[in-house]
């Protein structure tokens, strides 16, 4: 009889706790709706999201949102889901139903494409406010009804596959060979990159390619099928195309077993320090940088301005809303920029916010 | 029959199909290539070995390589600290990968937790450990006598070479002559019968468990000098292709059979047929069906003695 | 005389609510063969498991030797000096005879963890050399026989004079459950041999061959030990009745209830069956509601032609037919479709799936008729199976209790309503249907039988003993080598004699 009444009374509190949280989250969207500057910058929470810190590169994006946090005196959240889909939108609602999510700016970088659309709904109907990075499906725009998806940016895997290849051709002299190591071919990434490749070498008639296998973007991976490719090609291997550094490490590698370090030219994607500091050795050709600690501050930067009222979400024209952003070609005689990256404040001051889109997607 | 030849006899196969299709197959320095990328593999599947004989699973070789080859990176010469402990340092990431095996070993045992979810927990606890050690920036050896090492060759092999044939020998010699060896076995035919004998199944599963992380420590280590930089992903799906390997040489998961060879002959199936698709210009975007169909039939072909309408298989 | 060398005293232990040892007492002397025989559940299997540490006992003691010692695990018996051979086999199928006889107690055979195999060979061969066991030592355990397997289990429980430097007690649990009539032969040949080495403790629930190897029988019921015989001097009968505790005798076959099926129309028939390397164009018939029984020894095709008749296995010529019309099945599920049924000889594996409720077991094969179109009618599957539970009377606590629960008649029965519940059943195949079975499960078991051969169902059975298949069969097909050796007519009024049958089986 006793244990009854307990737990009628705990179904009671619970739809009372349950009908409040309705309420309270109808207030809060409402409030959200009519409000763009609701809170006072000291109350404002930073939230970055990536999948793990092990990669040099999201790593390098938390760092970035961490130093612009600072110098505003707040503290970034730093959110990591080890690239499981689940658990990225788990997280995020998390955070949404603890704080104050009127006062919220997400940078997440979705899993996969089909994980951004749950995110942007889930931050929509709570009132936060979000900038997504690199995947979004195509037919998905924030400017459709969302005013709390500020911007989504990603970044030309055809512009930097192209970048590499035509560094490591000039270096080449317009004349040889490359072999190339494509990333996990099922994804974007890979096919933009290679497609960048392939752009490159209509240029250059000079250049053929001899084989291309792909690598996963694995770094032993890479480091095998480049000592096998070597045994197939030898000699006439002139240069390596990667489509990410860490293969580009793992062709290095190969080339200093087989005694051809620095005979064959390597070129490499994401600017790793390890591979920005073999650039300034001169053992590797060019990488590209999408900056990663700007990625990491540029999506909280957007989200202060907004929240702050310095930045009018729904009066952005389309092209600053879904766009490629400018990535930096980094080669012998830039590296030393890129060894230890870092950010420029100037770059999230509000009215710089939009300087580095580069062109629509599309 | 089968079941003891077909694994060899696919592995000729591979070699002579390969052989005739091309020519740079069969060179020396191919003979090199294939020797040394399987050297790895062939020391982290050895260490398998002994734990499907047992019967159980280990799902940690991701993390507990990710581990010792973080700290073995840190602790030789490095771009990071002014640690050099040279061979001590191998030594000490070996017994880095020794204390996660003991750990799987212990948890299983003791807390009678399937290896499948221990093991799989206790790599995310390397993985987690490896992440604290690479801090953001990776470790490089910094040392040019390493690389030398790694990239020197020996009788026209490269040392790590042999290196994973030290180790499949000793993994022989412990497989047929030592208690961990034979007991390993005995407990993965009939575990309940090995305890009711008196035998400390608890204690053999547990030095099983070891012996494989000591060996996933240690490649973790080689790879690392192979590469020259402590990275997270250093183990990244040697998980599957051990498995793989070992299975398609013919070391059962249901435990007690095959070994140390048969588990080599697969890792040296598994490692010619990845030379051999890129060498004979094998489409990359077919490649992954190619092995996967190989793989499959290799498997079918030499369990088909034990098939039987009644059998069952799990 | 001497001081005995096993002395059990009022040993008791209870479970929850059931006593299983309410009190035993024995004692084995030096070099004696004394029988421990009951009924299945009297209490012969705690016993044992007491006696080599396997059980707590709650109260009484266990001597050896006049010392008291309290046994903590089969290893820590052995070192005391008790060994036993397990009814179901112990040895580890993938590693060498010499490494199972010296498992766990290698001694100097390994030496700071490296293995001396010529050591260990030669000290596993003295071993084999005391019952005579010709066995390599070094060949791999699972390609011996069956009874290979069993003098090495004797061999590995002898092993234990080594290490206690004093003759064991050997403890043989139903040691004759899994051979051939020949085989037990072997096996006797060797106990008497065995007995020069140790003291031996055969437990069986087969009267006549407690009687045959003994020297002294205890009788096991309920728990407690209530009587010491000498073979010999002792009625049969008398015996039994103590064993049940009531009369046995009787109609045990429920022979009277056998009916005439010699005008009825032929249902199975089997044509010139063969299956590779096991048997060779085998034909018979099987009418309406007869029971054909099956005989042979191992290894002459009886066991490998029933579950080819079910579609376990391919033939590989011959076909066989149900009322005229030939059938080819290809998996037994087809043959389940055409209404037959089949009771495997593995209870514990083939027969039942041990982790799901007797109603789910019960539906397995048919499961189409509790269902609506996808769905489980769970009701209707209650209903069902409650039914079948209640005529068949299996004694359980409801059907929704998991059938491992249940003894083991109580099982089989459970087994046997799986194939009435279709009401189509045509022909049924048991394979040893009374295999570790208590007499009284045993008689209820065949008076089903007899039930459903009423209804017309057409039976092969392949029986535990000849005794068995003469007394339930219509007629009896001999096989021997893989053919048809002979066919004797089993008719109520003149069962024909085991020796009949024996001479045509070997």
């Amino acid at each position: 009889m006793n244990t009854m009444t307990r737990s009628r009374r705990a179904i009671a509190l619970a739809t009372i706790a349950v009908s409040m949280a309705a309420l309270a989250g109808c207030s809060a969207s409402a409030v959200g709706s009519t409000s763009g500057a609701a809170c006072a910058p000291e109350d404002i929470k930073l939230i970055g999201q990536v999948r793990n810190e092990t990669n040099p590169y999201e790593k390098s994006w938390l760092d970035g949102g961490q130093e612009l946090a600072e110098s505003l005196d707040l503290e970034q959240k730093r959110l990591t889901y080890a690239g499981e889909s689940p658990k990225q939108l788990e997280q995020i609602r998390q955070e949404l139903s603890t704080g104050n999510p009127e006062c919220m700016v997400l940078n997440v970088l979705p899993n996969s494409d089909s994980d951004t659309t749950p995110i942007v709904k889930a931050v929509e109907e709570a009132g936060a406010h979000v900038v997504t990075q690199w995947n979004k499906p195509a037919d998905v725009h924030p400017w459709d009804g969302y005013d709390s998806w500020i911007a989504h940016i990603t970044y030309d895997g055809v512009d930097s596959g192209y970048q590499i290849a035509k560094a490591m051709f000039e270096s080449m002299g317009g004349e040889g060979n490359v072999i190339a190591l494509q990333g996990i071919l099922a994804t974007a990434a890979a096919k933009d990159r290679f497609a960048g490749l392939e752009l490159a070498l209509e240029e250059y008639p000079g250049i053929t390619l001899l084989d291309q296998q792909a690598a996963d973007f694995d770094r032993t991976k890479a480091f095998d099928i480049t000592k096998t490719l070597l045994t197939k090609y030898g000699a006439d291997v002139g240069g390596v195309w990667a489509a990410n550094d860490d293969m580009a490490l793992g062709a290095l590698k190969a080339l200093d077993a087989a005694g051809l370090a620095g005979e064959v030219k390597v070129v490499g994607i994401d600017a790793v320090p390890e591979a920005v500091q073999a650039i300034e050795d001169g053992a590797i050709t060019a990488t590209v940088s999408s900056d990663g600690p700007w990625q990491g501050g540029i999506g909280l930067a957007m989200g202060y301005c907004a929240l702050t009222g310095e930045l009018d979400v729904t009066a952005q024209p389309n092209k600053n809303r879904e766009f490629f952003a400018k990535q930096f070609l980094v080669t012998e005689d830039n590296a030393a920029d890129y060894l230890t990256p870092s950010i420029d404040l100037a770059d999230f001051d509000c009215a710089n916010v939009f300087n580095r889109v580069d062109k629509a997607l599309g | 029959m089968l079941g003891t030849y077909g694994p060899p006899a696919a592995l000729l196969a591979l070699c002579t199909a390969f052989s005739i299709a091309s020519p740079q197959f069969r060179t020396w320095t191919n003979l090199r290539n294939v020797l040394d990328s399987a050297s790895v593999l062939a020391v982290i599947t050895v260490g398998l070995t002994f734990v499907l004989l047992l019967g159980a699973i280990d799902l940690s070789i991701e993390g507990v390589m990710a581990a010792s080859g973080l700290s073995v990176a840190l602790l030789l010469a490095n771009n990071r600290n002014d640690v050099d402990l040279g061979f001590v340092a191998i030594i000490a990431a070996v017994a880095l990968g020794a204390c996660f095996g003991l750990a799987n070993g212990l948890l299983s045992t003791r807390l009678r937790i399937p290896s499948f979810m221990t093991t799989l927990g206790v790599s995310a606890i390397g993985i987690g450990v490896a992440t604290v050690l690479f801090g953001g920036i990776q470790p490089t050896i910094s040392s040019p006598a390493v690389a030398e090492w790694a990239n020197g060759q020996v009788l026209g092999l490269t040392r790590l070479t042999f290196v994973a044939a030290f180790v499949v020998v000793v993994g022989v010699l412990i497989q047929r002559y030592t208690r961990i060896g034979r007991y390993a076995r005995v407990i993965g035919g009939a575990e309940d019968l090995a305890a009711l004998s008196g035998v400390r199944v608890a204690r053999y599963k547990t030095l099983a468990f070891t012996l494989a992380g000591a060996l996933y420590g240690l490649g973790g280590v080689m790879v690392t000098i192979q590469l020259g930089s402590g990275i997270v992903a250093a183990g990244a799906g040697q998980n599957f292709t051990a498995i793989t390997a070992a299975v398609v040489g013919g070391t059962l998961l249901s435990g007690g059979r095959g070994g140390v060879i048969q588990s080599v002959v697969g890792v040296l199936i598994v490692t010619v047929l990845a030379n051999g698709l890129v060498l004979i210009g094998v489409s990359p975007y077919v490649q992954k069906a190619v092995q996967g169909i190989i793989v499959v039939a290799a498997v079918a072909i030499t369990t088909w003695p034990l098939r039987e309408r009644m059998r069952v298989v799990k | 005389m001497s001081v005995p060398v096993l002395n059990v005293v009022d040993l008791k232990k209870r479970y929850a609510e059931t006593t299983a040892l309410g009190g035993v007492t024995f004692e084995v002397r030096p070099h004696e063969v004394v029988g421990l025989i009951g009924e299945n559940g009297a209490g012969k299997s705690t016993l044992l498991k007491s006696l080599v540490g396997l059980v707590q006992p709650d109260s009484g003691r266990i001597e050896l030797r006049g010392n008291a010692v309290k046994l903590r695990s089969v290893a820590h018996a052995g070192s005391a000096g008790i060994g036993m051979v397990f009814q179901e086999q112990s040895l580890i199928p993938n590693v060498t005879v010499a490494e199972n006889i010296l498992l766990g107690a290698e001694g100097g055979a390994v030496r700071g963890g490296i293995y001396r195999w010529r050591e260990l060979a030669r000290r596993a061969q003295v071993q084999l050399d005391k019952i005579g066991c010709l066995v390599d030592p070094m060949a791999i355990t699972d390609t011996l026989s069956f009874a290979q397997r069993q003098l090495v289990e004797i061999a590995k429980v002898l092993a234990i004079e080594e290490r206690t430097h004093a003759e064991p007690v050997v403890l043989l649990d139903e040691p004759t459950s899994v051979l051939d009539s020949d085989e037990i032969e072997i096996l006797f040949a060797q106990i008497e041999r065995l007995r020069t080495h140790a003291s031996v403790v055969f437990v069986s629930h087969r009267l006549d061959e407690v009687m045959k190897v003994a020297d002294r029988v205890y009788v096991l019921r309920n728990g407690q030990t209530v009587g010491e015989f000498v073979p010999g001097q002792t009625d049969e009968a008398e015996l039994q009745r103590m064993m049940i505790g009531r009369d046995a005798q009787g109609s045990h076959y429920h022979e009277d209830a056998q009916v005439d099926v010699s005008a009825k129309p032929v249902r199975l028939r089997v044509s010139g069956v063969s299956l590779k390397g096991v048997c060779d164009a085998v034909s018979f018939d099987v009418r309406r509601g007869e029971v054909v029984g099956l005989a042979g020894v191992q290894g002459s095709g009886r066991e490998e032609l029933s579950r080819a008749l079910f579609g376990a296995e391919t033939l590989s010529s011959g076909h066989i037919s149900i009322e005229g019309e030939v059938k080819r099945f290809r998996s037994p599920r087809a043959a389940i479709a055409a209404g037959f049924g089949f009771v495997p000889a593995e209870r514990r594996r083939e027969g039942m799936v041990a982790t799901m409720t007797i109603a789910e077991n019960v539906t397995l094969p048919h499961i189409t008729t509790v269902c609506n179109g996808p769905f489980l009618d769970r009701p209707r599957e209650r209903r069902i199976v409650n039914d079948w539970v209640q005529k068949l009377r299996v004694k359980a606590p409801s059907i929704a209790a998991s059938i491992a629960t249940l003894s083991g008649g109580n099982q089989q029965k459970a087994v046997l309503a799986r194939w009435m519940v279709s009401g189509d059943l045509r022909v049924l195949i048991l394979d040893h249907p009374t295999r570790g079975l208590d007499v009284g499960a045993k008689s209820e078991v065949y008076k089903l039988i007899r039930t459903l051969s009423a209804t017309d169902v057409a039976i092969v059975l392949l029986a535990d003993s000849l005794e068995e298949t003469i007394a339930m069969s219509h007629r009896v097909i001999v096989m021997k080598d893989g053919k048809v050796s002979a066919e004797i007519p089993a008719p109520v009024s003149s069962k024909p004699s085991p020796l009949e049958i024996l001479e045509r089986m070997i």
